[in-house]
């Protein structure tokens, strides 16, 4: 009688009244939870066919925006390394000879922004041409080497702007002829990609919204179907975070079902384009594989489904809750 | 324990469903509140509880003013009130125990002791061999029963009962009666909207009338 007697305080009531110490009352939050998280998994598994028909939804939804974002990655990662193979050649002037030429060499070297050098000789440059065309009688025949010395140069920064002014810069040195660059399908495949990121961010913002729309229906429906429930709760004093809690734990069941469902769906996919994919890449003379989830984007899927449920469900009853007042 | 201080209560702009109500309950003492139906005794408990607020006046219980509570204290105020309903507002899919322990479970009360606590109630209302029993499975007055034990599992200081024998003949009538009479008597507050004259005549307690919505008589117990 007496701990719960209206005689106190009410701010004394909500301290005393709920369990003598924070021990007890933690352990009966805990208690709540595991039961709400068991009530609402045996919930689902009643209705299993709308539980996963609901799930299948989610998964159609976050299907897309992934398998966008696996594609861009495989992207990026080709993309780091054309920038490494992002380079410059300086052709030097004819008049230079070997000794010159190897001091500009030394030269663009130390200039700032230049990562590496890489000097080829007028001779060398005359064998790699020969040897790539296969024109080694004809060019034999030549009195004179017509090819100039060159410097290959890699920028420390391959971005378009930083190697436009590198070139700008080295196109002023002494004994420099030209500066070759060819950044253009280099930019376009960056613009490309940048593209892609963009749609792929609007895709996954509409379908995440899409997960939670689902979930907030189906949540909804939930709420309404058990509206004498909650009010009755109320009346007897039940909180808003007790009334939430079942609807929270669906919410983020159907999430983790939606995800595993989604992650299932990848997994199949990747494996059925696997093969025309390679035999593809194949005829390009490249080996090219499908990029995989992994252990990290298998989490992050998981976790940001579960989480969009659990938003969802919180959206949804939070949104009710506020309809529903005792009768 | 209960004060009412001008209190007015209006719907709508319009309608006074109470006005200038002015009265105390003391601690520990029974109280029938009476009148036709529509005389404003429903929006009199919906106002002890807190379900609405009062447009004029004050309502304090156990010294508060309940208007001035923040709606996050809302609920831990009701917690310490018991109340029955005339429908009596069962859950349909869960057995008498699960629905008596209720209060117990949003309470976080230990499973054991809320064991405990929800056979002792449902023993007091006569019920405890019916502890399994889906509440469809009784009859209308162990429903009510069933309400009461709820009403009661807390041990709260002050209990409502808002035409607590509404659907019930005679007889059960009495016993329901005699049970809130049994609960008074250990030092609970009692408040009962009844229209039933002829019982609550007879059972001697306060009585307060009302008749749209306005304190028509105040009897004390005879």
């Amino acid at each position: 009688m007496s701990r719960g007697a209206v005689r106190q305080s009410p701010r004394g009531a909500r301290s005393q009244g709920q369990g003598p110490r924070t021990g007890s009352r933690l352990r009966a939050w805990g208690r709540h939870h595991r039961a709400m998280c068991l009530d609402s998994a045996g919930r689902l598994l009643k209705h299993p066919v709308g539980s996963l028909l609901t799930m299948l939804a989610i998964a159609i939804a976050l299907v897309l925006p992934a398998a966008l974002w696996l594609a861009l990655d495989s992207a990026r990662l080709l993309d780091a390394e054309l920038e490494e193979s992002a380079t410059l050649t300086v052709y030097l002037a004819h008049q230079v000879d070997e000794a010159q030429a190897g001091r500009i060499d030394e030269a663009i070297g130390a200039q700032e922004g230049v990562a590496r050098t890489r000097l080829i000789t007028a001779a060398e440059g005359m064998a790699e041409f020969q040897q790539a065309l296969g024109l080694t009688d004809a060019l034999g025949r030549l009195d004179d080497n017509p090819l100039p010395a060159s410097v290959v140069v890699t920028p420390v920064n391959p971005a378009p702007e930083r190697v436009r002014d590198l070139a700008q810069l080295l196109q002023e040195m002494t004994g420099v002829d030209e500066v070759r660059l060819d950044l253009a399908w280099l930019e376009r495949l960056r613009h490309l990609a940048e593209l892609g990121s963009r749609v792929a961010l609007a895709l996954g913002v509409l379908f995440g919204l899409g997960v939670l729309l689902v979930v907030g229906n189906t949540i909804r429906l939930a709420v309404e179907s058990r509206r004498q429930e909650i009010e009755v709760v109320m009346l007897i004093g039940a909180t808003h975070a007790f009334v939430r809690r079942p609807f929270l734990y669906s919410g983020a069941w159907y999430g983790l079902g939606g995800g595993l469902l989604a992650w299932g769906l990848l997994g199949i996919g990747s494996e059925w384009l696997a093969a025309p994919v390679s035999a593809l890449a194949a005829s390009y003379g490249a080996t090219f594989r499908l990029p995989q989830l992994g252990a990290a984007g298998s989490a992050t899927l998981l976790i940001c489904s579960t989480l969009l449920g659990w938003l969802g469900a919180w959206i949804a009853v939070s949104r009710h809750l506020a309809e529903i007042r005792p009768r | 324990m209960i004060v009412f201080e001008h209190v007015g209560k209006r719907y709508g702009g319009r309608f006074d469903a109470l006005a200038n109500l002015d009265f105390r309950v003391h601690r520990g003492e029974m109280v029938f509140l009476t009148g036709h139906s529509g005389a404003g005794k429903s929006s009199l408990l919906r106002l002890i509880m807190r379900l609405e607020r009062p447009t004029r006046g004050r309502v304090l219980v156990a010294g508060h003013d309940i208007a001035r509570l923040h709606a996050s204290q809302v609920p831990f105020y009701r917690r310490q009130i018991g109340v029955v309903f005339q429908d009596h507002q069962l859950l349909l899919d869960r057995s008498i125990y699960h629905n008596v322990a209720l209060p117990l479970e949003i309470r976080g009360v230990e499973p054991r002791e809320a064991a405990r606590r929800v056979r002792a109630a449902l023993d007091k209302v006569g019920l405890l061999h019916r502890e399994r029993a889906l509440p469809i499975e009784l009859s209308g007055g162990e429903q009510q029963r069933v309400g009461i034990a709820r009403a009661v599992v807390n041990k709260p200081s002050l209990l409502l009962a808002d035409e607590p024998t509404g659907n019930l003949d005679p007889q059960l009538s009495a016993d329901i009666m005699a049970l809130f009479e049994d609960f008074n008597r250990i030092g609970t507050t009692v408040v009962i909207a009844s229209h039933d004259l002829a019982l609550i005549t007879r059972l001697r307690h306060r009585m307060l009338r009302l008749r749209d919505g306005r304190l028509v008589a105040d009897e004390e117990a005879a």
